[in-house]
């Protein structure tokens, strides 16, 4: 279970605090964040928590910022912008380059039996790989498996804009205990919907009509602009629920 | 590279199908603007206006310079616009872009062609010195209709502006600091505000104050510039497809309400600023007596 503390820009880690795994031979991985200074000093770049986790012996920052970075297996809501002969270019956000995303990288196909995206789509994928100097490549499916796991094109529905610490947590395992969300599971006991949370800051809804898809991103964004808690979170659901 | 963020099929499908049945994502009725906030800075002539996301200040200075050779009688009044990469990906530093032009070209139509600054007034000595004013607009964020929040902070900023006051005696012009003279206002005959509507359907659904979502979905804008008596200074439609006259002259109703409305808005932050300043008198200002 990882631990949490606050940590300002510039500020050292404490040796106290750092995690203490079992295993001496495994090495300590520092995250997003945190930056090593020779020989044996962590100075941390960003304001957010310290997150340790003593298992993995890991430790990292998370902060709300503003613009997101493609790191490799994040989970992405990218738009198709055009396409080339092997590759389709995506924009996961206005700021970055395109990233490319391999015409055959979607579950069971071949050079006959590809999809078809038309410039405008919106594809669910996952960051193969992404580093400072090339474009991001992004993938519609899982290579050990070769499954889809819900990746792929997105029909229908609507795209909302959500910060990228909301998208984080969305995105863990238990929303509710770990991310503090009860939006989605709130909303879940009156409305049926589909979501897909892209870690780039968007988050794709579709629902049985407009009122519902609206209902369900509203209520994501508000609670995140206002910064809610749990409990505010479901009156807040509740309220919105009433007035549809 | 950076660029516009282009709306996917998705939402564009999406907020047609949502106008269709009359909501807009914000939940704002078709007519409704978003929540305006008008704020002025310690110095004269700081406007900042801010429309739901979309943020503008404008900046109003003034210099003597020599009028045009042409004019003897008029001074100068230009009008910059500034679109910083910080408002959207998709503006550039260094390169004047269409909106850029656009913007400043409705409000130069809008404040100077409609004659609601009068340049004459702005003379001091014929044909020698004369005031030249300058209005710069930076946009700050874009999120839909720049030109009614730049129209907005243009006219808040010219309104609340003290130019210095001037006298002259024996041919000899002088200028007075705040100090020695109050500045005055400037003389503005009219208060005319831009709005923009931008429609749907052939024209069938005109919405106010469109979203940069709503207006990358849109077939077309108008911008109707009038003032708060109903005269109508400009109507422009640029582009976008074909809309019939009857919508038209709808539109500029529309317009000439809505700018009813804004205009009672730049009333009250008017108001509400000039009482902040307002310590009471000559009097009150030298006084020593704090509460305590």
């Amino acid at each position: 279970m990882a631990s949490k503390t606050l940590v300002l820009p510039g500020g050292t880690i404490s040796p106290d605090i750092l995690p203490n795994p079992t295993n001496p031979n495994l090495l300590l991985k520092l995250g997003p964040g945190l930056r090593h200074v020779p020989p044996s000093t962590i100075t941390s770049t960003v304001a957010g928590l310290l997150c340790i986790d003593q298992k993995k012996n890991a430790i990292w920052v998370e902060n709300n910022s503003g613009r997101y970075i493609p790191q490799p297996n994040d989970l992405i809501i990218a738009t198709v912008h055009h396409s080339s002969t092997d590759f389709y270019s995506c924009s996961i956000t206005p700021h970055t380059t395109f990233a490319q995303l391999p015409q055959l990288a979607f579950e069971g196909a071949t050079k006959k039996t590809r999809p078809q995206l038309n410039s405008g789509s919106l594809i669910y994928a996952r960051v193969l790989t992404a580093s400072k100097h090339t474009d991001p490549e992004i993938v519609c499916y899982n290579p050990s498996t070769g499954k889809s796991e819900g990746m792929g094109e997105l029909k229908g529905g609507m795209v909302f804009n959500i910060s990228m610490g909301m998208a984080r947590r969305l995105l863990m395992a238990k929303q509710r205990e770990d991310g503090g969300i009860a939006v989605l599971e709130e909303i879940a006991e009156k409305v049926a919907f589909e979501v897909a949370v892209g870690r780039n800051g968007k988050v794709w809804v579709k629902s049985g009509g407009v009122k519902e898809t609206l209902l369900v991103g509203r209520a994501l964004q508000e609670a995140d602009v206002q910064g809610l808690g749990v409990e505010e979170q479901v009156r807040l659901v509740r309220k919105m629920i009433r007035q549809v | 590279m950076p660029r516009e963020a282009e709306p996917s099929i998705n939402e564009r499908a999406f907020v047609l199908q949502a106008l269709e049945e009359n909501i807009r994502l914000d939940g704002r009725a078709l007519d409704a603007f978003r929540d305006i906030d008008i704020s002025f800075g310690d110095d004269y002539g700081v406007a900042d206006v801010q429309l739901g996301k979309t943020r503008v200040l404008t900046r109003i200075s003034a210099s003597i310079a020599a009028p045009y050779p042409d004019r003897k009688f008029d001074g100068v009044f230009t009008i910059a616009t500034e679109l910083s990469p910080l408002a959207s990906p998709a503006f550039e530093v260094g390169r004047q872009s269409d909106l850029e032009t656009h913007l400043s070209r409705i409000l130069e139509t809008t404040l100077r062609r409609s004659q609601a600054i009068s340049t004459e007034s702005l003379c001091l000595v014929a044909g020698q010195k004369v005031w030249s004013l300058r209005a710069d607009i930076h946009i700050l964020s874009h999120c839909g209709n720049l030109v009614t929040a730049a129209s907005l902070a243009t006219l808040a900023a010219l309104r609340q502006y003290r130019i210095p006051d001037t006298s002259i005696k024996g041919g000899e012009l002088t200028v007075y600091t705040p100090l020695e003279r109050d500045p005055v206002p400037l003389a503005l005959l009219h208060h005319p505000l831009c709005i923009t509507l931008n429609y749907f359907e052939n024209g069938e659904k005109m919405i106010v104050d469109a979203t940069l979502q709503e207006q990358q979905c849109s077939e077309g804008e108008v911008v109707v510039a009038a003032n708060p008596q109903g005269e109508v200074c400009l109507v422009q439609k640029g582009g976008g497809g074909e809309v019939d006259a009857l919508v038209l002259l709808r539109a500029v109703d529309v317009a000439v309400g809505k700018v009813r409305e804004l205009g009672k808005v730049v009333d009250r932050a008017l108001e509400k600023d000039s009482k902040m300043r307002d310590k009471g008198g000559i009097s009150a200002e030298l006084s020593a007596e704090n509460e305590r």
